[in-house]
């Protein structure tokens, strides 16, 4: 699903590494039947390959991608370092599920200053990352699998409306702005206009939410 | 991530980021800290006030653990499973020591702790870490797919631990049996997993990562008089019978009633719960 940050994930790194892929695009809130028979609760994302084996969880997915195609290995080779990554995969996990309910709360016109605080709190737990380490990015100062996992979140940071949970931490602003020079991660940007017409379909519960910006 | 049942979510120290390699505060206690570890995984676990112990000696890998917990048994069973030479530090778990913070800001075991001074944590890293890090018998399989699937399977398996841990701090009948049918049918998932794929183990016809991975809460399962849970999910209960047989697996088992004596303690909150038997 075009707007989906899990499926972002797996697009990157598809991107990243040039891998030829096919894109299928399922509406999440009138799944096909079939697509049970992809994943058991119709998640996204899936990757589907000519073997017929399905791979899901989209941190599994990523890993698979980079394991299974050659090229730039997105992971570092170093068992140390891969593992470091994985840790900070685990410091960055409540970051989804509060900038869904920050933005849940302000499109329900409800008041979420608590879970901003709670969300900027994760950010200075990065921060410190990044201070530590004195790199730009999160693997070092090449970008790797770690920025392309966290960075779907922080691409909705502004069309959600808070983008200012960012205000106190400048390690984290200069990640997001080299993040922005990316290849990659540029070529997927999504355009803040079509992700707001998502959004205010979505939240109308629209079924076509997620087809917004198509042409006809 | 590893959820301890009685473990705080706190628990974090302000600073964050890799610490340094601490420097033996005092080498005569260190070495006596070190004679203790040696004797295996039956040591003192280490409290409030303890010194904090020195670096990790070359050709060694440091496990920070509790003799009964399933997280780091999982690491404890890696370890024997591919003949890796290593030196066990248990914590207590009830009464940290401050320096443990230094080598997990989440305070939790398992860690690893190598003679680089890194450290590495969260029990299922440390697994993935230790079949990278290491020759030998590789328990994760080469094949991308193969890996995948076993990582799915693992994530089949994680509501597991805090469905037993709810269990352990029930406080009625009523929630003894609505949770053991939720185990119950978490242990379906895991019995179609065996019956699709047609092999003893999770990963095929031999032992391997997702079965060690696993494998901790199932031994738990007697002793919790859950062993029920599994009467319909007979490849599963073959499975745990399989395991019993791993010699990895068995040199690890605790005896119920050792394990029953520390669960008494540890729900008490008692600060010798940990070193229940020694």
């Amino acid at each position: 699903m075009r707007f989906c940050p899990y499926a972002h994930r797996t697009r990157l790194v598809l991107r990243a590494k040039g891998i030829r892929h096919e894109v299928i695009n399922i509406n999440l809130r009138n799944k096909p039947e079939w697509y049970y028979t992809k994943h058991p609760f119709g998640q996204i994302p899936v990757l589907e390959n000519s073997k017929c084996q399905l791979i899901y969880e989209s941190v599994i997915a990523c890993e698979y991608l980079d394991d299974a195609y050659p090229g730039r290995k997105l992971y570092p080779y170093d068992p140390y370092e891969r593992a470091r990554q994985k840790m900070l995969l685990e410091l960055f996990y409540k970051v989804p599920h509060l900038t869904k309910e920050c933005l849940v709360a302000l499109r329900c016109g409800r008041e979420c200053a608590d879970l901003k605080l709670a969300l900027r709190q994760e950010f200075c737990n990065l921060e410190e990352i990044l201070g530590y380490q004195n790199t730009i990015f999160f693997g070092g100062d090449c970008i790797s699998m770690i920025d392309y996992l966290f960075w779907p979140w922080f691409e909705r940071l502004d069309v959600y409306g808070i983008a200012d949970c960012l205000n106190h931490t400048p390690a984290l602003r200069l990640w997001t702005a080299a993040m922005k020079q990316d290849p990659t991660v540029c070529a997927l940007l999504i355009d803040k206009n079509i992700f707001l017409g998502f959004l205010n379909l979505y939240f109308q519960n629209n079924p076509d939410a997620f087809d917004y910006g198509l042409p006809c | 991530m590893d959820r301890h049942f009685g473990e705080e979510e706190g628990g974090k120290d302000g600073g964050r980021g890799d610490p340094l390699p601490e420097s033996p505060a005092n080498p005569g206690r260190e070495l006596g800290l070190r004679c203790a570890a040696m004797s295996g995984g039956s040591a003192r676990s280490l409290a409030k006030g303890s010194a904090p112990p020195g670096p990790v000696p070359e050709g060694l890998i440091r496990v920070y653990s509790m003799r009964f917990c399933p997280f780091a048994q999982r690491t404890r069973l890696v370890l024997k499973a591919k003949g890796i030479r290593h030196q066990i530090i248990n914590i207590n778990l009830k009464n940290k020591p401050e320096w443990f913070f230094k080598k997990n800001p989440f305070g939790l075991v398992p860690v690893l702790e190598n003679s680089q001074g890194q450290l590495i944590y969260e029990s299922a890293i440390t697994c993935e870490y230790l079949d990278e890090a290491y020759p030998g018998k590789k328990l994760l399989p080469d094949d991308p797919y193969e890996k995948a699937y076993q990582k799915m399977v693992f994530e089949l398996f994680s509501k597991i631990p805090s469905l037993v841990a709810s269990f352990l701090r029930r406080q009625n009948e009523e929630d003894c049996s609505g949770l053991k049918e939720e185990l119950r049918k978490e242990f379906s998932k895991l019995e179609e997993v065996l019956t699709n794929k047609k092999t003893t183990f999770f990963g095929g016809n031999s032992v391997s990562m997702i079965d060690y991975l696993i494998w901790p809460w199932f031994e738990r399962l007697e002793v919790l008089e859950l062993n029920d849970c599994a009467d319909h999910t007979l490849k599963l209960k073959l499975w745990m019978a399989a395991m019993r047989e791993d010699p990895a697996v068995s040199a690890l088992l605790t005896e119920p009633k050792v394990f029953r004596g520390f669960l008494s303690l540890y729900l008490q909150n008692s600060p010798d719960a940990c070193d229940y038997g020694l």
